[in-house]
């Protein structure tokens, strides 16, 4: 253990204060052609056709490539977990989303293939959109798929976790606390604006150069869309000009490697400030509905939740990050009896995708929120209110995961130490473990058995 | 029109309204000035234009005929690093390293006029600068290390060792 607590050099800490770091945009070709993309202008409507014959003909253009030029154009990022793919990369018969992605051009320089975007004729039926998905069930709203606007994946339309008597610990309460929370959607806005560049080889293999935060996830999703293997693709990349989650949908690739193959030319593509802002995908929103029932001495006896997760217009990542919401919505407290239900909207919103600890930031969010505004009905310091019901060795999560070792008081603690708190004696002396004594009331005696439940997916059903 | 940029006498080709951030890394191949939003709004294109920190993005070529141009490229002496460059590599001020060129060239010109700067004139000075990866301390720390002479000697030879990748 030489490099834990070691001061250590970066080992690309000298080519970035030189200078000397290659990243994607600093990358160059001969004969390299620059590539834009066409993006809706609406939220939602239906295409009704698509001419790219003037842009084809404008002088300096050398290439245009919509859904009609990608082998495989619907390919989903969580396939290997059951989510059936839903997102077309070209936008076919309709769009979804403002920004989505229509076409492509390569053309001579950047300014050429701009013009020549103006030049593609698409005849749009524009329908009304659905933005508002605290709407999602009325029967009125606008429906994003014929099957509706809420998914999960079969055989599931929601993700719920149950663990104890919810009812019973809502009927013993002396305090029913209700809250609403709605973090808003987040652009990861990364210094690097995405892209990438690709290199025919005279071996035909394409040599992709990239900011991608996931090397063999791109390579993956771009062999699907071009239906090629993955060794006839060689990925140049590592070096990432901020990432949060905000590169690892792939959004650029595949366009520029089909203009690629089309022109026979390296092509590169670099978004905008305002394409990345506006068109890529962000962290989603989210709307979180919680109820505690608390006893009149502090404890947290039981919690229901009811989440909306704006996916925006196709899944990406969503069902996952709102399995991985579902499960922590108990925080790093001890809630005895939980029942959560997280459905999954689809929107004319961007779709969303992955950000730093996406799913379980909204989890905390509304839990800490939520927390708080306990301690506040009930009277009681809100650190001492958290640390009452603080995880301890041998608790036992909604998952049915017994604790072995929580960090909830230690934690709690430093942080009342570090902004100069005051925890009465009590609180301020109490120890990271087991259950005994006054830290162990009736409604926690029976974590054991509850163990032995099993799946807590099951039980609900 | 001509630039002399990092000292040298350079012919330029492009446009007379190319911005110099474009003429910087498209024509002179120059790549340290980052292209981060190209609106002004990032300060990762930060030159120095006679010696004041510009935005490349936003400056025209003509508007800077005949200047001196320094690039994050001009500031060691191809063997040693500048001290700004020596503080921002030992005190990990750069993360992903995308903001660093800027943050460099905009602490260059405070340290110039200020050798001396306070932490208040350091964050002044990089407050239309961006970073979305250290939270802006270490980078505090760095300049102000330079500032106020705490900073550790320049180890010899650094820039001639590599670094490239």
């Amino acid at each position: 253990m030489k490099a834990v607590g070691a001061r250590l050099p970066r080992y690309d800490g000298l080519a970035h204060v030189t200078g000397r770091t290659q990243y994607v945009a600093d990358w160059s070709a001969p004969g390299m052609l620059a590539c834009k993309g066409l993006r809706s202008p609406h939220h939602s409507a239906r295409i009704v056709s698509i001419d790219t014959s003037r842009a084809e003909a404008h002088p300096g253009v050398r290439g245009v490539v919509t859904c009609k030029d990608i082998p495989k154009n619907v390919v989903g990022h969580l396939e290997a977990l059951g989510v059936p793919a839903d997102e077309p990369y070209f936008a076919d018969g309709e769009v979804r989303y403002k920004g989505q992605l229509i076409a492509g051009v390569a053309a001579i320089d950047e300014a050429t293939a701009t013009a020549a975007l103006d030049l593609i004729d698409v005849v749009y039926e524009e329908r009304t959109p659905f933005l508002d998905i605290r709407k999602a069930f009325d029967p009125d709203a606008p429906k994003i798929t014929e099957k509706g606007n809420v998914f999960f994946y079969d055989p599931y339309d929601h993700r719920k976790v149950t663990k104890g008597d919810v009812d019973a610990a809502f009927e013993k309460a002396d305090v029913i606390v209700k809250g609403s929370y709605r973090p808003s959607a987040i652009e990861q806005a990364p210094i690097e604006p995405q892209g990438c560049l690709v290199v025919p080889e005279s071996d035909g293999r394409l040599t992709v150069y990239t900011c991608t935060q996931a090397m063999y996830f791109t390579m993956g999703v771009l062999a699907e869309h071009l239906q090629r293997t993955p060794g006839s693709l060689k990925l140049v990349g590592g070096t990432v000009g901020g990432g949060f989650g905000g590169k690892v949908d792939s959004a650029s690739e595949p366009c520029a490697a089909l203009l690629a193959l089309k022109t026979r030319k390296p092509v590169r593509w670099i978004f905008t400030r305002e394409e990345e802002m506006l068109c890529g995908s962000v962290r989603a929103s989210w709307h979180v509905e919680m109820a505690d029932a608390i006893s009149k001495d502090g404890w947290l006896l039981g919690r229901k939740v009811l989440t909306l997760h704006d996916a925006g217009a196709y899944t990406r990542f969503s069902s996952y990050g709102a399995t991985k919401h579902s499960f922590h919505l108990a925080g790093a407290y001890t809630v005895p009896a939980l029942r959560t239900r997280a459905y999954v909207v689809w929107s004319n919103h961007v779709p969303t995708t992955a950000m730093r600890g996406f799913g379980v930031t909204s989890a905390s969010f509304a839990i800490e929120m939520q927390m708080t505004r306990g301690a506040h009905v009930l009277g009681m310091d809100p650190w001492e209110y958290r640390l009452k019901n603080a995880n301890r060795p041998g608790d036992l999560m909604p998952t049915r995961k017994v604790l072995e070792d929580p960090s909830t008081i230690d934690t709690i603690q430093a942080c009342a130490k570090a902004v100069g708190h005051p925890l009465s004696a009590t609180y301020a002396e109490m120890k990271n473990e087991g259950r005994s004594g006054e830290w162990l009331p009736d409604h926690l005696r029976d974590q054991a058995a509850d163990a032995k439940l099993g799946d807590p997916q099951g039980a609900a059903r | 029109m001509h630039l002399v940029v990092n000292g040298v006498e350079e012919e330029i080709r492009s446009d007379a309204l190319t911005s110099l951030l474009r003429v910087l890394r498209e024509e002179l191949h120059i790549t340290s000035p980052k292209a981060g939003c190209e609106q002004g709004g990032c300060g990762a294109c930060t030159v120095l234009v006679d010696g004041e920190p510009r935005r490349a993005c936003l400056t025209p070529l003509a508007a800077v005929e005949g200047s001196e141009i320094t690039t994050l490229e001009g500031l060691s002496d191809g063997v040693n690093l500048a001290p700004i460059q020596q503080a921002f590599y030992d005190k990990y001020a750069s993360q992903c390293g995308f903001c660093s060129p800027g943050m460099m060239m905009a602490s260059t010109a405070l340290l110039t006029s200020t050798p001396g700067a306070s932490r208040e004139q350091i964050m002044e000075a990089l407050e239309g600068h961006i970073c979305r990866c250290t939270g802006y301390v270490k980078i505090i720390d760095a300049v102000e290390s330079v500032a106020n002479g705490s900073a550790g000697a320049a180890s010899n030879g650094a820039v001639a060792q590599g670094g490239s990748r």
